[in-house]
């Protein structure tokens, strides 16, 4: 009894040691280099032990603050937009009596598919000068000078979030209704007999049900909103001035746009990993289940 | 899932190092037999070059391997071709972490990058002081490539800048051909005005996330973002107020379309929106896209900023040739790059006629290549004009931090362009320009 345990905990141990190596070797390891290297300063390859320099010089650097500014107002205003469309959309996609219920899904979880990189491309097209939606504003006369999008602060952002927005949402969507498809139905038929109106239902029925999902999903959006990169760089490439570089993008440019600084860049990178801990550990606190 | 992606990415990783491992393997043991049994030069070796562009850059390679294979018949020549992005980033990460297997011999350098590379991977680049003639280039195109009175590489292709303009547009607005001639950019924008009056047209397009119109500017004053010794030029830099009022002036007369990236700017002169194009050589290729607009085009020196030392010439972009020091086929890849790109005048014809690519080479501006006329730009000399105008280009040395320099100032633009005190918006740039660079 006790020795065949020993054998299978030992077969056990055998499937999970390969990964394991791995995720040591290709995440953990960079990992923890990367801190070293956080500690030092210099250019290309020419390195020095700088000790906290890097850390006092990111809480003065305006570059940074900027690029911390426009994360957290993405953050901000793009993850609850989304995650509440999201919602919605689920809620109506799950009506038992929607007819084409299979095209309006496949339809809005279809940006998910599509290249980073196309759509801000695509986007861009879009909001140009004289792109697509300019070209519709002008011809219904709600404008008589075209809008430039790209080039003013706040209408880059919005388009950012736009754009992010639409490529997004029906990836959350997924989740919702797979979630709300588990949703006993005779607990909607008893609060219906009860009286409850269908929004009630869907605040005090199908969020907390869906609480667990939403925090996951909350979770998975801030990560990666902080780690916001390619359409950015697509799109307006941060600019009007800074206005739109993120996190991301600032450690692009400190590694290979401007005279490579590793050592600084790995430094902001860690700046990341402590604002999606305690992002991420805030929301447990928030949403998770109350023990 | 996630298992399977990185044992998919163990593999591909293990598969690459073996790759990497052998084909290092295979260059050393070719470039050791070759060097002791066989003179430079005339050994059977093959030397890798990285380039963007294979049709421009790598095609100028092309026609330098043929004319290097007539007296080197064994010369072999592999071009591995990439985005510029991909090549600088691959660059930077292979040189960082120190692994030299997978670089290659020859390695072409956007011109900007030059000091940068140089400083931040000392050893790593050879030097060619004195294996090419330099007094026979352009000297601002040498001065970009010297560090420390060492020249690291062989000048390429140049961005001479011309102002591009459509005469019928200009002439609908009264205007003749000899009234843009050396103008200043005061005259430039009056005649904007009119033009934008007369024609509707825009007289030039403006994209306030791109420098390149504030760096002719600067250039055509032998000023620079930066100081030779890489400090902010910002305050106390009569070129820098100079170019930004000027600037300021273009995007306040209502002259200028604005543009947000590449292609709105091609397309915004292909489909005739703008009166003029202040663009580098290069754009000789963009501009001749448009076959409907033949024989409406001309080009005429670029205008100057009003103040002492500016003139009517400037610079926008254009590359270098580098080798590797490390490299086990150095010494032939240094004598390839120098005896063709780097001191032949039959190339440079080729590389015109060929690519429409100009270099600076002066002996090559006296050919018959670089004084034909060109029925597209309504039966001007355009290469004569423009190789007249390189040698008038003021020299600069584009420093190590020019991004850095470039964002900061991108950082303030916008409030610039609100009319705030030009004088304090200088010294905010300043001050984070030297918060950037520490």
């Amino acid at each position: 009894m006790n020795s065949k345990l020993t054998r299978s905990n030992l077969m056990g141990w055998q499937f999970v040691l390969l990964p394991s190596i791995i995720i040591v070797l290709f995440s953990f390891y960079p990992m923890i280099q990367s801190l070293f290297l956080s500690f030092q300063s210099g250019r290309g390859n020419v390195y020095h032990y700088s000790g906290m320099d890097n850390y006092v010089r990111l809480f003065g650097d305006p570059m940074f603050r900027q690029a911390v500014w426009n994360t957290l107002l993405y953050l901000v205003v793009q993850v609850p937009l989304m995650l509440f469309l999201g919602l919605i959309i689920a809620y109506f996609l799950n009506i038992p009596k929607l007819k084409f219920k299979g095209f309006y899904r496949t339809a809005i979880f279809l940006p998910c598919v599509t290249s980073l990189v196309s759509y801000a491309v695509l986007f861009k097209s879009i909001f140009a000068v004289d792109g697509v939606l300019n070209g519709m504003l002008l011809s219904i006369g709600l404008i008589h000078e075209p809008v430039v999008w790209l080039m003013d602060p706040v209408w880059a952002r919005v388009v950012i979030v736009v754009a992010i927005t639409w490529r997004w949402t029906g990836y959350n969507m997924i989740f919702y209704l797979s979630a709300m498809q588990n949703i006993d139905s005779s607990v909607y038929e008893a609060a219906s007999i009860d009286g409850a109106s269908k929004m009630r239902q869907f605040f005090s029925i199908t969020v907390p049900m869906l609480r667990p999902i939403i925090l996951f999903t909350a979770i998975i959006s801030t990560n990666g909103t902080l780690q916001l990169f390619d359409e950015v760089v697509n799109l307006t490439n941060g600019g009007p001035g800074n206005s739109t570089m993120t996190i991301s993008q600032y450690i692009y440019n400190l590694s290979f746009v401007y005279t490579p600084n590793f050592g600084y860049a790995a430094t902001v990178s860690y700046a990341i990993v402590v604002m999606v801990a305690v992002l991420a550990f805030l929301q447990l606190k928030v949403g998770g289940e109350k023990k | 899932m996630k298992k399977r992606v990185s044992l998919l990415l163990l593999g591909t990783v293990t598969a690459s190092l073996l790759a990497a491992c052998g084909s290092s393997e295979t260059t050393n043991t070719s470039g050791g037999t070759s060097n002791t049994t066989e003179p430079v030069g005339e050994a059977k070796q093959k030397v890798v070059a990285w380039a963007w562009d294979r049709a421009f850059n790598g095609g100028a390679l092309d026609i330098a391997k043929e004319l290097y294979a007539k007296d080197h018949p064994g010369f072999e020549l592999e071009i591995v071709d990439m985005a510029k992005v991909d090549l600088e980033q691959k660059l930077n990460t292979n040189l960082a972490s120190g692994v030299k297997g997978g670089l290659p011999d020859i390695l072409l350098v956007n011109d900007p990058n030059i000091q940068k590379y140089v400083a931040s991977y000392p050893g790593t680049f050879a030097e060619f002081t004195n294996k090419v003639d330099f007094s026979k280039f352009s000297p601002f195109k040498v001065d970009a490539l010297t560090v420390d009175n060492k020249v690291y590489g062989v000048p390429f292709d140049i961005g001479v800048t011309g102002m591009f303009y459509r005469s019928d547009y200009i002439e609908q607005a009264g205007f003749k051909a000899a009234d843009l001639e050396n103008i200043t950019w005061d005259r430039f924008i009056e005649i904007g005005k009119v033009v934008k009056e007369k024609t509707g047209k825009y007289m030039i397009t403006m994209n306030p996330n791109d420098e390149s119109l504030t760096s002719i500017l600067l250039q055509s004053a032998g000023s620079w973002y930066i100081t030779p010794d890489n400090k902010g030029n910002f305050v106390d830099n009569p070129a820098m107020t100079e170019t930004l009022r000027v600037y300021k002036a273009i995007a306040d007369a209502g002259i200028a379309k604005p543009v947000t990236g590449w292609s709105e700017y091609v397309g915004s002169f292909n489909s005739g929106d703008v009166a003029t194009v202040v663009s580098g050589v290069w754009q000789v290729t963009g501009i001749m896209e448009a076959k409907d607009q033949s024989g409406k085009w001309k080009v005429a020196p670029i205008p100057k900023l009003n103040i002492d030392g500016a003139v009517n010439a400037s610079n926008e972009g254009g590359s270098s040739w580098f080798v590797l020091e490390g490299s086990a086929n150095k010494e032939a890849a240094m004598d390839f790059l120098a005896t063709t790109i780097g001191g032949s005048s039959e190339f440079y014809e080729r590389f015109l006629k060929e690519k429409g690519g100009v270099g600076s080479y002066i002996p090559a501006f006296s050919s018959e290549a670089y004084s034909q006329t060109s029925d597209f730009f309504g039966g001007q000399a355009i290469y004569t004009d423009f190789t007249k105008w390189s040698k008038e280009v003021p020299g600069i040395s584009l420093g190590m931090y020019t991004q850095e320099a470039k964002d900061s100032l991108k950082n303030e633009l916008p409030n610039i362009l609100n009319g705030a005190d030009l004088a304090k918006s200088l010294a905010n740039i300043q001050k984070l320009f030297e918060q950037q660079v520490q």
